[in-house]
């Protein structure tokens, strides 16, 4: 193993980190908002990336321009399973933390349902858009374009989701919800508006990162379960609810399980990021950032 | 006093730079009502939480019944006879009342059918008989904290510690949990309570502490204590919150 | 009152030694294999939900790592059988022990971890011993073992004639598993592992020692998902990591106690009887075709069931009214 293998291998585990904190975030920011936890958040991610995949196909729209499209388009799929599924669980008067789980957790066979009955469980996948296959040498290490616009990507929305958070004045009635949700309801805020928007954010979000990974990963009925145990180990790693936590998490996670790769053989290499969840919980119990 | 049940020995907690217990010695003598009082942040739950075994002060000793019990845990102080209410009542919700209470019989007894006869005299004791079949999270706020009295004293305990039971309760109410806390101590039981508002304790207790910024101000007899200028002191931030 | 109790405990035991008597006569009326197949896999699966019930549903530590315990029930009697021909019989007993340490062992950091943590916990655990047990050569990795036939007998725990002696002792698995509930429910053990449940801190303060309890639930929890799991390697008789260590596993185990009434008796029971022969019967009729149909229905059915009965099917059976929400 020489040093040039293990930079150009950390190089990649950076930017494929920065992709795990992009689609963990939104998981992170329902859950900081209202305590739910979308087990369903990897199917988000699966119907993100048929989208991406259909606008290529039947538009010939590129997944780079196509992202705000997915973006808008999973915004409202967040909104609307917020108001007419996840809203009703909310309700519930006995088990609510089982209630939310096993309602997200439905939601997500039926989704992955629904892609098999409509999209077929072949794999597909976008072999020929601007950016595929094309690498760059940054300093003698090659890095795939594709996964470096991600990284680029990543980098922006969570710039951008700071400033919203901070600067706008949803942001600020998404915090307040999250801090106190009973005293925002006093001072006249809509609790189930933030929460939908919440929602669609989320769903925005995963959205996006659904349009960068449809560029070089198969699309297929059960891609989101794959991820999505990643995104919950991120989310979990970063403290459940820290925005930045997601970010710090999933970079972490993208360079373990990297390094992982460079011991261990390819078939072992989650082992290195579900070890290092261990391990930071046994020493942290809330994660790296979690303050709850 | 009589024989002394519960001593703290200079006892000391900090958390971080704040202080919120100084040098707090207080005993407590077998058989007595003693009242625990001071304005808000005077350290009183902390010590009550040190007493009962949430956390080990950070100096000094904690003397149970003639043993030192500083270095024990909840459970540990619960099996030697401390039984305890919450200030936040803190009821097993998905349970029945009965259910409850056996609980905490259970300390006592691995017999079912004892813990079960144990925790039905209980709650008749506590005025809960006719509810011990409802589900917890079904009751009034005055029922929970009746509960959590009845949850207490099915531990057999030597000492009841009383965090703000009777806090929030109407007049009424509050009237007949100072009549449940004399019949507590009737059957033998020591009695240390928290309390916020003076009015409702002071007729009660043998005996009142004063805690202010997390020392002794001052102890005594209780119509002795509400004249002690000090405490009048102490008290004028709220004084016409305990007046009104 | 006390009496009340009593016949209440007492009808359970009445109600399951009629409905054990009924399901042991079906076969005499059932000869179709496949529909016998789905009655072995319904009762095999009640034993499994009610263990996980134990620790998920009566001690509120929510488990969906459970396909570890099901995995090494498996694998240890396949293996002790295959390598060293040790009867399965050992095999069980010893996975089961097995399971029970192993799941003393986690349990003594995982149980800090509150919510969240602890479930991606102990999933992440059993992801980690499936990829384990994928690259363990020894072990058949990925391949898997097949379980040699020795000819019909119970000592070998083997039929390939009839599929009848597997059914039986699927009942019976089912029945002691919902005795020792019933037995633990009315014990110390089950009071505490509700007031773990409900409120450690109060329970703490009633001389509940919390980690104790809790470690007492996975003990037995693990024990009997392994003795479920090394059943499941006989019926099928073969097993490789991804037929016995899944998450999936370890949602059909967790899924009829939460459908049918989590923390209750009963729920597990009633969650398998009526989710067990849906996905076995949609996965072979309509799910054949590979589009999902069965998926699409199998998640209605359990969304419909968490928004509608929050507390589980159960609740359409008790007299009293639904819990009422704290008022705040």
């Amino acid at each position: 193993m020489t040093t040039a293998t293990i930079i150009q291998s950390l190089a990649s585990g950076l930017l494929m980190g920065l992709l795990y904190g992009l689609v963990a975030v939104g998981l992170a920011l329902i859950f900081g908002l209202m305590d739910v936890t979308n087990f369903a958040h990897g199917e988000f991610l699966m119907l993100a990336m048929y989208i991406t995949f259909f606008l290529f196909a039947f538009f010939a729209i590129d997944p780079l321009l196509a992202m705000p499209l997915v973006g808008a388009a999973m915004f409202l799929f967040g909104a609307l399973v917020y108001l007419f599924v996840v809203r009703f669980a909310m309700r519930a008067r006995a088990n609510i933390g089982m209630v939310q789980i096993f309602t997200t957790f439905g939601l997500a066979i039926l989704m992955r349902g629904l892609a098999q009955y409509f999209f077929t469980p072949d794999y597909r996948s976008i072999n020929v858009s601007w950016l595929g296959g094309k690498t760059v040498s940054i300093g003698g290490v090659f890095l795939p374009v594709p996964q470096l616009v991600g990284a680029g990507v990543s980098l922006l929305a969570f710039g951008a989701l700071y400033f919203f958070i901070k600067k706008t004045d949803f942001g600020r009635a998404l915090e307040a919800t999250r801090e106190d949700a009973g005293a925002v309801a006093l001072v006249g805020i809509d609790k189930n508006k933030v929460f939908a928007l919440g929602w669609g954010l989320g769903g925005a979000l995963v959205g996006i990162a659904g349009a960068v990974m449809a560029m070089f990963f198969y699309i297929y009925p059960d891609v989101g379960a794959s991820f999505a145990l990643i995104a919950y180990v991120t989310v979990a790693l970063g403290g459940f609810g820290s925005v930045f936590g997601a970010f710090a998490g999933g970079i972490i996670v993208g360079l373990v399980e990297a390094s992982t790769a460079l011991i261990l053989p390819p078939s072992l290499k989650s082992i290195g990021i579900y070890a290092v969840y261990l391990l930071v919980v046994f020493i942290r119990p809330r994660g790296l950032f979690g303050s709850m | 006093m009589s024989e002394t049940l519960l001593e703290t020995r200079g006892v000391w907690q900090r958390f971080g730079g704040l202080v919120a217990n100084s040098d707090v010695s207080i005993s407590v003598g077998r058989g007595e009502i003693v009242g625990l009082i001071g304005p808000n942040g005077a350290g009183k739950s902390t010590l009550f939480n040190l007493i009962a075994g949430v956390l080990p002060p950070t100096q000094g000793s904690i003397i149970f019944d003639g043993h030192d019990v500083t270095k024990e845990p909840a459970t540990a102080r619960c099996a030697r006879g401390i039984g305890r209410t919450f200030q936040v009542v803190k009821s097993f919700e998905s349970m029945t009342v009965i259910d409850n209470v056996i609980v905490g019989a259970l300390i006592r007894t691995t017999v079912m059918r004892e813990a079960r006869r144990k925790a039905h005299e209980v709650l008749e004791f506590c005025g809960l008989g006719a509810r011990a079949d409802v589900l917890a999270n079904q009751l009034i706020p005055s029922e929970k904290r009746r509960l959590e009295v009845a949850r207490a004293l099915a531990t057999e305990p030597k000492l009841l510690l009383l965090d703000e039971v009777l806090t929030g309760l109407t007049h009424t109410e509050a009237e007949k949990g100072v009549e449940l806390v004399r019949r507590v101590r009737d059957t033998g039981v020591t009695v240390l309570m928290v309390e916020h508002v003076m009015e409702i304790v002071m007729p009660l207790v043998d005996r009142a502490i004063v805690l202010d910024l997390g020392k002794v101000l001052t102890e005594g007899k209780p119509a002795d204590v509400v004249r002690d200028p000090k405490v009048i002191t102490a008290y004028l931030g709220d004084r016409h919150a305990v007046s009104a | 009152m006390n009496d009340a109790h009593t016949k209440r405990r007492r009808r359970d035991l009445i109600v399951a030694a009629v409905l054990a008597l009924l399901a042991a006569c079906a076969p005499l009326v059932v000869k179709d294999v496949y529909i016998q197949n789905i009655m072995v896999l319904t009762l095999m699966y009640a034993a499994l939900s009610q263990a996980w019930n134990i620790l998920g549903g009566y001690c509120g530590q929510i488990s969906l790592g459970h396909a570890l315990y099901f995995g090494l029930g498996a694998y240890t009697t396949a293996l002790l059988f295959t390598k060293f021909g040790v009867l399965p019989w050992f095999g069980m007993l010893g996975g089961g022990v097995l399971s029970a340490l192993i799941a003393l062992g986690l349990g003594y950091p995982t149980f800090r971890l509150r919510g969240h943590y602890f479930v991606i916990a102990t999933i992440v655990i059993a992801e980690i011993a499936l990829l384990l047990f994928l690259n363990w050569d020894w072990a058949g990795a990925a391949l898997g073992i097949d379980i040699p036939v020795r000819g019909d007998s119970w000592a070998k725990f083997q039929f390939t004639r009839s599929k009848l002696p597997y059914f039986y002792f699927a009942l019976a698995f089912c029945c002691v598993a919902f005795l020792i509930t019933w037995w633990l429910e009315d014990s110390k053990w089950g009071y505490w592992w509700r007031a773990v449940k409900d409120n450690p801190d109060a329970a703490e303060s009633l001389g509940v020692v919390v980690f104790n309890s809790k470690m007492g639930a996975a003990a037995v929890s693990a024990f009997l998902t392994a003795i479920g799991g090394a059943f499941y390697a006989q019926f099928v008789s073969y097993i490789d990591p991804d037929s016995v260590m899944t998450f999936q596993f370890s949602l059909l185990m967790a899924l009829p106690a939460v459908l049918g009434g989590i923390g209750t008796l009963w729920g597990p029971v009633l969650g398998a009887a009526i989710l067990i022969p849906l996905t076995e019967l949609t996965r072979s009729y309509i799910g054949g075709s590979g589009r999902g149909v069965d998926l699409i229905l199998y998640g209605t059915v359990i969304v419909v069931i968490a928004l509608a009965r929050p507390e589980g099917l159960i609740g359409l059976f008790s007299r009293k009214p639904a819990p009422k929400g704290v008022p705040q």
